[in-house]
């Protein structure tokens, strides 16, 4: 009995003119998608490459350790083919240097704001807009269309039971539009290979969980138009009733559940953030200065009234010491630079971890932006991203500091030993950073990508997986309890 | 006869139930959209002055001009908040020094990511997402409905001109849409001033152009509609061809678009011109040293303290004059050739995806907004024109902020320096492009609406003359 | 007796006249090549009611669609009041009123407000609601009914709608295609009089049925159609006394073992 329903829904589905038009669509546009999004990758690894490398023959070319720049880049993700989230709107690299703070910077948009006229278009964006609303389109009159049709009763005057009717029209629909959409998916997975993007078995791992979690939330569009369907008598209704909840689901709850957050939680704006940041350092750099105005008065103070060649004697003996003396003022300054800049920073995170946290939790409401939560966290393309690539920079940053420190100590010495040799007395002044041949970099630290493991990145989706099941059960179920009541007449 | 038909048609529609509860929603989202827009432009306005203060208050109590640390920022716009275009992705902190180029930082995207995620809500993408569908919604079944109900047969066992009858069609549902779509946008335009939006004379006429364009965007849709309504036999054929039609213009071939033109059209990344410029930076710096080093050779023996510092400065500015002119010849140079082909390319970009009016509406609204492409390269004008006069305003005070200083250790005495007086400092002011510009940037895209109008309308009249009523 | 009677004054006073609908050599062959409808002459006068019969795609409803201009005759030409067709539609039509087949008009509108806009689309723009109400109540709609939206209709309440909408335009001629589908008996029995009522107002009256018992009942005239083709003519005066529905079947039969392939098909429009 049960085949034989599940069988003629396929047949329903499978025949109906509007399938082959509707389904050539959606494998049109996800094998699209995929194809864009893998030429888009090589694309972007290729900048990604041409941009580290150009930044490591400038180390190479560097003559001095002191004027020497280095900026890291984000590593494009394989994954970003399939989720793009918000890796275009986040910074694609930061600067590292000792007197900046990291910062991620130039992100695609802002440098090619073409790209942000329209945004990209993703196998998540396929999948979150338009299979939604193709899933609608194939089941809003599953029940009432049935019952427009006279089917409905002429099925029921046979001995099946209401429950498994209702079951087999949701096995029957979800066999029939879930399986043809795995044809272009695998096809696009198999384009993958094809076309050589460099997938780790974590990456696949990732795929096949948003595979899996893309067609859950598909699910969830069937039991939804299952449930509409058989609460409205009429499938006119039903389909206006699904398109006006799919615009709130798909369109409005995300962006209103960012905007009410954004009201809700207030964070310090950046310019507040920077300013706070310049004002801590120009104080500091200000008792600095007069520390060492104080300084300087106290060390001649001893030669009041001195000639001046013994001031010179005087200074020429002192002046290591002094410098050191001034080195360790200026540096301990700096450390508490960074440290307040760091504090400030974590702060200003935490109120931005505030205001998304309550945002997402708002916009969960909608099984919309759940999916696109869990499959941008499977990607890797979350918002977490800027807190994990400016981690990761941040202790880069420490180690390459101190590796400058080390080596800028040893050119300075190296400096002053010529100096002295060349200059005999008069007037010193030193300019660093003006040598000709190129300082060794081979020892420099390098950035390593931070690394996201598998466990890491499925826990949280857990969540969301867990929700878009609940969603899908719900609907199931309310559902089931509105076609037990429902007048098939 | 007209009258009778536009009168039925206007009770049509206006009468369902489909009608109240898809125009209840599309008037919630409208009147929605005005208020989270009035709200982001006072955040966003309290920031920018926040930031304005803020960055004055911190070169307070300077004493030399020399050390202070200028930004400018990128005043929000209000219709910005309408038509949120590119403003959210484009830097809005640019770091003012006399010399070299300048760079727009701290995008809203980038500073939150949170906001990109999902975007904004605003008036455009209710426009663009909604209103089309809504428009589809009335117009799927305009004409195949009627003769699924039989009454298309009904009417015309009447005398009843074809030409009248589909005119009063495609006015009819035009008005019955319409007009009442009329009043949530003007209850949305009273609560601007009334959220502390200021409005002047010249955004009203943006906004009511903007609210054109709407109009238009919405005419597109609602005559596609009739018109295929008017090629097809069942009203469930049409409604799932503009479905497919929809999701093309509005969510595929702007998109595609873009990333087409990205692929046909080749421009060097940023860093690679920053690879060049550092490059030549770092040559030019050494013949710098090696020239400076010279010169104090040559000096050495100068025993004017105050001479030597004096020809010392001298030397070093004509130096600095020196790098900065071939600087910024490359720079230059090296620009336009990323703008050349950057502008190749967003011509090629935006030329297809005007094949979808969806494209068109969207860089109408954002070029009657001031959010436009437009808005990057105009902000980076003023910000340009803006440095030079910061730059000769620093030299009349004898300030540099880049290059040498000397940090003279020693026994000079030190005296009481005066505290810099900070409204000396030209202001910044970022004018967006003229009312009269704007419309004509967008009077093209405007063209192409009114052109789509025509034509589904043109075709709609034709394929219903030649229609099977039966 | 008398029924007899009245219906020869009926006929005889219909022959006098010229005749108000008239189909000469109406011929419609289909863009598919299919043959709609294959040299079909006869007249209908005024106070004349004339049925056809036939299965489906005979071409009846073809017919009725060459009259309304709803398509065009590849040869021939249907006349009404002497205007052809095709070639001044507007004119012909103002002479006409068509009741289709399952027609579901408006279903956002009350049966007055339905009534109100046909009524005047036909020209007619002095009716009241009483006179709404008094046509709906002549056709059989009770009085709740008739300020409820058709959405709630029964088919033959609907039926009924249109059969008013006819009434209302009161033009010299009327055309029914299966009038009587969706009615039931007693509403069937009603419209029957309804008719006999319009044929004394010396209405011309083509209609298309299935119903031969009906048809026998009311029609001054009977055509059978089979594959597009009049096959049978008879006034009811020459039926008086036969089994019409043995000739029918009889016609029917003959046909088809004379053109045993290609069954021609008509567009009967599809209303579900």
């Amino acid at each position: 009995m049960f085949t034989i329903l599940v069988e003629k829904e396929l047949k329903a589905i499978l025949q109906s003119p509007k399938f082959v038009a509707t389904f050539g669509v959606c494998s049109l546009l996800i094998l699209l998608s995929v194809f864009i999004g893998i030429q888009e990758y090589h694309a972007s690894v290729d900048q990604y490459e041409t941009a580290t490398q150009l930044v490591d023959q400038s180390l190479a070319e560097a003559t001095s350790f002191f004027a020497m720049d280095n900026t890291v880049y984000r590593k494009p993700s394989p994954m970003q083919i399939f989720v793009s989230g918000v890796s275009f709107d986040v910074g694609r690299l930061s600067k590292i240097s000792s007197r900046e703070d990291v910062k991620l910077e130039q992100s695609l948009y802002s440098e090619s704001p073409l790209f942000a006229v329209f945004r990209f278009v993703d196998f998540t964006f396929i999948v979150q807009v338009v299979l939604s609303l193709f899933a609608i389109l194939f089941t809003f009159d599953a029940i009432n269309g049935e019952r427009e049709r006279g089917t409905l009763k002429l099925a029921l005057s046979n001995a099946i039971p209401r429950g498994q009717y209702l079951f087999a029209k949701f096995v029957g629909s979800w066999l029939g539009l879930t399986i043809p959409l795995l044809i272009p998916i695998l096809i696009g997975v198999l384009l993958l290979m094809v076309l050589n993007v460099p997938m780790t078995g974590d990456d696949w791992a990732k795929l096949v969980a948003l595979i899996g979690v893309s067609i859950l939330y598909f699910t969830f569009f069937i039991a939804l138009s299952l449930l509409v369907s058989s609460l409205t008598k009429r499938s006119s209704v039903s389909f206006l009733v699904l398109l006006v909840v799919w615009i709130m689901l798909v369109l409005i709850v995300p962006r209103g559940a960012t905007m009410a957050a954004g009201q809700l939680v207030s964070v310090p704006t950046v310019a507040e953030n920077e300013s706070q940041k310049d004002r801590f350092r120009t104080d500091q750099q200000q008792l600095i200065r007069e520390w060492r105005q104080e300084a300087w008065k106290n060390r001649f103070s001893a030669l009041e009234g001195a000639s001046r060649e013994e001031r010179r004697a005087y200074y020429d003996a002192n002046k290591d010491e002094w410098d050191q003396e001034d080195r360790d003022v200026r540096e301990e300054m700096e450390l508490s630079v960074t440290e307040f800049n760091r504090k400030l920073n974590e702060d200003l995170r935490n109120a931005k971890l505030e205001q998304e946290r309550l945002a997402f939790i708002l916009s969960r409401f909608s099984p919309s932006s759940a999916y696109q939560l869990t499959a941008m966290n499977l990607g890797g393309t979350n918002t977490s991203i800027k807190k994990r690539y400016e981690d990761q920079m941040f202790a880069y940053r420490e180690s390459f500091s101190s590796y400058l420190k080390t080596k800028q100590e040893e050119e300075r010495a190296e400096r002053r030993r010529q100096a002295r040799q060349s200059a005999s007395g008069g007037r010193m002044i030193m300019f660093l950073g003006s040598g000709g041949e190129a300082v060794d970099t081979s020892d420099m630290p390098k950035f390593v990508d931070p690394v996201e493991s598998l466990s890491a990145v499925l826990k949280p989706s857990m969540i969301d997986f867990g929700l878009l099941s609940v969603f899908t059960v719900l609907a199931f179920a309310g559902a089931f309890v509105a076609f037990i009541r429902y007048d098939v007449r | 006869m007209f009258k009778l038909l536009l009168d039925k048609e206007l009770k049509e529609i206006v009468g369902t139930t489909k009608f109240a509860v898809t125009f209840g929603v599309c008037a919630v989202l409208i009147l929605l959209a005005f208020y989270v827009g009035a709200r982001n432009y006072d955040v966003s306005r309290q920031e920018y002055e926040g930031a304005v203060v803020e960055n004055m208050r911190q070169m307070e109590g300077l004493t030399d001009w020399g050390e202070i640390d200028h930004r400018i920022f990128l005043p929000p716009q209000p219709l910005a908040a309408l038509v949120s275009g590119i403003s959210n992705d484009i830097g809005r902190t640019i770091d003012i020094e006399s010399r070299g180029e300048l760079r727009a930082e701290d995008s809203r995207f980038n500073e939150d990511p949170i906001f990109a995620v999902f975007r904004f809500l605003d008036l455009e993408f209710i426009f663009t997402i909604v209103l089309s569908l809504f428009a589809i919604l009335f117009g799927y079944d305009a004409i195949n409905g009627e003769k699924e109900r039989g009454t298309l047969a009904l009417s015309f066992a009447n005398p009843v001109p074809r030409d009248q009858y589909v005119l009063a069609k495609l006015v009819g549902s035009f008005l019955a849409l319409v007009v009442p779509l009329m009043i949530p946008i003007l209850i949305g335009c009273v609560m601007l001033p009334l959220l502390g939006v200021p409005m002047d004379g010249d955004s009203w006429i943006r906004l009511a152009m903007v609210i054109f364009a709407g109009v238009l965007y919405f005419g597109v849709f609602l005559t596609l509609s009739v018109f295929i309504s008017a090629m097809t036999q069942h009203s469930s054929s049409s409604f799932l061809m503009l479905l497919v039609v929809w999701i093309f213009m509005v969510l595929i071939i702007p998109r595609a678009s873009v990333l087409i033109s990205g692929q046909a059209v080749d421009v060097p990344s940023v860093d690679q011109i920053d690879y060049e410029k550092s490059k030549y930076s770092r040559q030019l710096f050494s013949e710098r040293m090696n020239g400076m080093q010279e010169f104090i050779q040559e000096n050495r023996n100068n025993d004017d303290h105050a001479q030597f510092m004096a020809d010392m400065q001298e030397f070093m500015g004509q130096q600095q004059d020196d790098f900065d002119a071939k600087m910024l010849v490359l720079t230059e140079q090296l620009n336009e050739q990323r703008n050349n082909k950057a502008a190749r390319r967003q011509k090629f970009a935006l030329a297809l995806a005007r094949i979808s009016p969806t494209a068109s509406f969207s860089l109408a609204a954002a070029d009657l907004a001031s959010t436009s492409l437009a808005l990057r390269s105009s902000y980076m004008d003023a910000a340009n024109s803006y440095q030079a006069a910061f730059a000769q305003f620093m030299q009349s005070k004898n300030a540099d902020t880049q290059g040498f200083r000397f940090m003279r250790h020693g026994d000079d005495e030190v005296e009481e320096p005066e505290e810099i007086d900070l409204r000396e400092l030209p202001a910044f002011t970022y004018e967006p492009p003229d009312v009269s510009d704007a419309i004509g940037a967008s009077l093209p895209d405007l063209g192409l609406l009114l052109l789509f109008n025509i034509v589904f309308f043109a075709g709609a009249f034709v394929a219903f003359l030649k229609y099977d009523v039966r | 007796m008398e029924e007899s009677n009245r219906m020869e004054e009926g006929t005889s006073a219909a022959r006098n006249e010229a005749p108000l609908l008239e189909a000469d050599g109406l011929t419609k062959v289909y863009e598919d090549g299919t043959l709609g409808l294959n040299k079909v002459s006869f007249t209908v006068h005024p106070g004349e009611i004339y049925a056809m019969l036939g299965g489906n795609g005979a071409g009846k409803t073809t017919t009725i669609n060459l009259f309304l201009n709803f398509i065009e005759p590849t040869e021939g030409e249907a006349r009404v009041d002497g205007i052809v067709t095709h070639k001044e539609p507007l004119k012909a039509k103002e002479r006409l009123a068509f009741v289709s087949e399952n027609v579901m008009l408006y279903p956002n509108f009350t049966a007055i407000q339905n009534l109100d806009f046909f009524a005047k689309l036909g020209g007619k723009k002095d009716y009241s609601k009483d006179d709404y109400r008094d046509v709906l109540m002549r056709v059989g709609l009770e009085e709740v009914a008739h300020s409820r939206r058709l959405k709630g209709y029964s088919k033959g309440m609907r039926q009924k709608c249109g059969i008013a909408i006819a009434i209302l335009k009161d033009a010299p001629a009327i055309l029914l295609d299966e009038p009587t589908a969706g009615l039931d008996p007693k509403a069937g029995r009603e419209f029957i009089k309804l008719l006999e009522d319009l044929r004394s107002e010396q209405k011309a009256i083509l209609m298309s049925t299935h119903d031969i018992f009906r048809a026998k009942d009311v029609a001054d005239t009977i055509g059978i159609m089979n594959l597009g083709e009049l096959v049978m003519q008879r006034s009811a005066e020459e039926l008086r006394g036969e089994d019409l529905e043995k000739l029918y079947v009889q016609y029917m039969a003959g046909y088809m073992e004379k053109t045993p392939e290609s069954v021609p098909h008509e567009e009967e429009p599809a209303i579900s």
